[in-house]
């Protein structure tokens, strides 16, 4: 069975035009909203969240599930408005507090109030997280240089081992899979409160390494192709470079997936949304690669009228294959 | 053949040495699965010192790590981060809030008289120190933890008796009359500390200095109230004290203590205010758990994948598993090896680079597949699988390893355990999804049984011009 990329590319361009422009309707309407994008942890804007267990080997302690009007009462009595509060644990036996930035004393304060109402917490259950905002903001910008620096490096890279066009396309692909991924986390950051923290832009970056893969993977079959026979049409080249590297292209994906799924069931909640971030953009970055780079490479090809021209940056050795021939 | 049969036991005897390596070396946790908290101390600039130097940041670092050592926390880690910035670990720390209240605030360094009578006592309470200090020493090393506490309170109550064999001057000598403090080599070898006041404190020295000559007494130098040198003034002072604002504290000191009791007393003497913030504590309940959950993630993608190329690649399915273990065993072995201190994103990085190890393989066993339906020999399909594979194999290897860099270079240092386990898996995958595979897969090729196309791709037509053996 072959099938045709190309044929219709109108389909998958247009699809992918739609997604980004969702996605980036979604962070313009998280921006009037939030005053982000996306939604941000207080790894980037500062904060304090705190968690705690109660300590259920103490008699009674736990004989009730947590109401979230008790810790509501508490936190306003200490003005800490604008707070957000959860109940965890399946037996509601714990509490999430997300602050603003609270200095020790404070905290303390605050400790002490809720352990009065609802009971004595568990030292060993308990988490603290409390970054001050000039912090916040160094983090954010240390990590998007690290996505600017990470971005430039792989297009020095792929301009090196292709030529610039190729390089830029795949620089085209990989911009709208980190979009859809962070359109994707805008709007859940709308609907579901879902935070974006410093593991958000380690998955970002991650995406970005893995995503170039992907097309890196069927630009070299195109080169190769175009070696081989250097008569051929652009979008029979692309067509039989696509169908040629399909099941890899899926398979390498898959098994990238398989330990994703894997993380996101069983890896708690730190790394859920880490590892949901990952799954949508190497899901994505397959499928740029097989419908986007690849007929882009071409649109682009045949409108320059270079489909004929073989790249010559890297000789591919054909002689394994021209003696079997 | 010779190449293989060496590279084979080359490879044997890698298992063996990450095996070794893993029971011997355990790999250290981070904060986020053992439990415990991570402060970020910021140095923060005032009117007068604009700029936080290098010298200036080790200056507070000591002050923090003196403080750090009144909590009697075992394996706190104290390192400097950027220009201007402290990283604090507590392990294990059960009250975070003491930790921080302990370690905010501007350093307190003074100068004190001590009162007259005292000198005996000083003496027993200095010895009963330097026991407790060894003691905790050698606690911490065994690691009891209800011992270093009740230690920890023992050496407090020592501190507090000392403080109080003492008295301030009026006005006190406060650390904001020092100018600096250093080691300097004496001529026969020997380590004094050189110190030297403004012009105010000068005159506050002299008249401590004067009021002590003699006596026996001695100058109690304090760091946050505790004494941290003791020194004597000779009796020639005793006219009219060390004038001129500065002197020499000599005694048998080595270079390093020398050098540590200037770093004490520059970090004592600067009026810079400390903030602590960040702080990510986690209990210790909470990294048990995130430990297990990783446990559970980790051997289920494992399985998955070991599953899934068993199946669908068949023969080498089998082959890119084998390699796929001992890819686990090694890179697990070099993190034990490196020192790497295992985090949460750490494990991500490890479990993530497992589902990417394979990528090499199947790259190569599509490219065999490719080759057996364009109808080569079984054994020319694999080498050009191989061949073929490299260049796309390194190209994915090199655009994730760029991002790794730049994650492990720019990142904060939660970011760079993730960057760093994925890099290093990255590494160790071209060994194992190459060299290892290929020997083995050759290996298996040994096997007249084995030596079945159909093994190595399902459903091959059986118009094959080749010479390879076709069963139908």
């Amino acid at each position: 069975m072959k099938f045709s990329v190309i044929k219709q590319r109108k389909l998958w361009w247009t699809t992918s035009v739609i997604a980004t422009i969702i996605s980036i309707v979604a962070m313009v309407i998280s921006w009037q909203q939030l005053g982000a994008p996306l939604r941000p942890s207080l790894d980037f804007v500062g904060g304090t969240r705190l968690q705690f267990e109660r300590d259920c080997t103490q008699p009674n302690n736990c004989t009730q599930p947590i109401e979230i009007s008790d810790v509501r009462e508490v936190i306003d009595a200490q003005k800490l408005n604008n707070s957000s509060i959860q109940i965890i644990g399946q037996k509601q036996q714990g509490i999430s507090v997300r602050t603003k930035t609270l200095d020790v004393e404070q905290r303390t304060q605050l400790q002490t109030a809720l352990t009065e109402k609802i009971g004595a917490f568990d030292p060993k259950g308990t988490q603290i997280d409390t970054v001050g905002p000039t912090l916040g903001r160094q983090l954010l910008s240390q990590g998007l240089l690290a996505l600017v620096v990470s971005f430039a490096a792989i297009v020095v890279y792929l301009s090196v081992r292709f030529q610039l066009d190729y390089a830029v396309i795949a620089i085209l692909a990989l911009f709208h899979d980190v979009l859809i991924t962070l359109g994707v986390f805008s709007i859940l950051g709308l609907v579901a409160g879902i935070e974006v923290d410093s593991l958000f832009v380690v998955a970002i970056l991650t995406i970005t390494g893995f995503s170039v893969t992907d097309t890196v993977i069927i630009y070299d079959r195109i080169r190769e192709i175009l070696h081989l026979h250097p008569d051929d049409h652009i979008d029979k080249v692309v067509d039989d470079a696509i169908n040629q590297t399909l099941t890899r292209s899926i398979n390498t994906t898959f098994t990238v997936l398989l330990t994703l799924f894997s993380l996101f069931l069983f890896g708690g909640e730190t790394l859920r949304n880490f590892s949901l971030a990952l799954i949508i953009g190497f899901t994505m970055g397959a499928y740029s690669s097989i419908f986007l780079a690849s007929t882009l490479l071409a649109w682009w090809r045949e409108r320059k009228g270079q489909t004929n021209v073989v790249n010559s940056a890297e000789p591919i050795d054909t002689s394994t294959s021209s003696q079997d021939s | 053949m010779q190449r293989q049969r060496s590279l084979l036991i080359l490879i044997g005897v890698l298992i063996i040495a990450a095996i070794v390596v893993i029971n011997t070396i355990s790999i250290p946790l981070g904060l986020d699965l053992r439990g415990g908290s991570q402060l970020t101390i910021q140095v923060k600039t005032t009117p007068e010192i604009k700029q936080i130097t290098d010298r200036e940041l080790e200056a507070v670092k000591k002050v923090v790590e003196g403080r750090i050592n009144g909590l009697g926390v075992s394996e706190p880690v104290v390192q400097t981060i950027g220009k201007d910035q402290i990283l604090v670990q507590l392990p294990g720390v059960s009250d975070p809030q003491q930790a921080e209240r302990v370690l905010g605030g501007t350093a307190q360094l003074e100068f004190r008289t001590q009162k007259p009578g005292t000198e005996t006592q000083l003496f027993a309470f200095q010895t009963s120190r330097a026991e407790l200090k060894a003691k905790q020493q050698d606690l911490r090393k065994s690691n009891e933890q209800a011992a270093i506490v009740k230690n920890q309170q023992d050496l407090q109550k020592n501190n507090q008796a000392i403080a109080e064999l003492f008295e301030s001057t009026n006005p006190p000598l406060a650390g904001k009359f020092l100018k600096d403090a250093a080691g300097e080599p004496t001529q026969n070898n020997n380590w004094n500390v050189a110190i030297r006041f403004d012009q105010k404190g000068g005159e506050l020295f002299a008249e401590l200095t004067k009021k002590l000559a003699g006596t026996g007494r001695s100058i109690g130098i304090f760091l946050d109230n505790e004494l941290i040198s003791a020194p004597s003034v000779g009796p020639e002072f005793a006219a009219s004290g060390i004038s001129g604002g500065a002197a020499v504290i000599t005694g048998r000191f080595t270079a390093q203590e020398a050098n540590n009791l200037g770093v004490q007393l520059r970090g004592g003497a600067l009026p810079v205010p400390v903030q602590i913030v960040e702080n990510r504590t986690v209990g210790a309940t909470l990294g048990k758990d995130s430990i297990q959950r990783s446990l559970y993630a980790g051997i289920g993608g494992l399985l998955l994948v070991l599953i899934f190329m068993l199946v669908y690649y068949r023969l080498p399915g089998l082959i890119a598993d084998v390699a796929l273990i001992i890819y686990a065993l090694l890179t697990y072995a070099t993190f034990a090896l490196l020192g790497v201190t295992l985090t949460l994103p750490g494990i991500a990085g490890f479990i993530l680079s497992i589902g990417m190890a394979v990528d090499a393989n199947v790259l190569i066993f599509e490219r065999t597949r490719e080759e057996l339906r364009g109808g080569k020999s079984l054994y020319r399909s694999i080498e050009a699988g191989f061949y073929r594979a490299w260049s796309s194999i390194l190209d994915s290897h090199v655009t994730s390893l760029i991002s790794c860099a730049a994650l492990f270079f720019l990142g904060a240092g939660l970011v760079k355990g993730f960057a760093l386990t994925l890099a290093l898996g990255l590494g160790v995958n071209l060994f194992t999804a190459i060299t290892c595979s290929r020997t083995l897969l050759f290996l298996s090729l040994q096997f007249p049984n084995l030596r079945k196309p159909e093994l190595f791709c399902p459903n091959l037509s059986t118009s094959i011009k080749s010479g390879a053996e076709v069963q139908s």
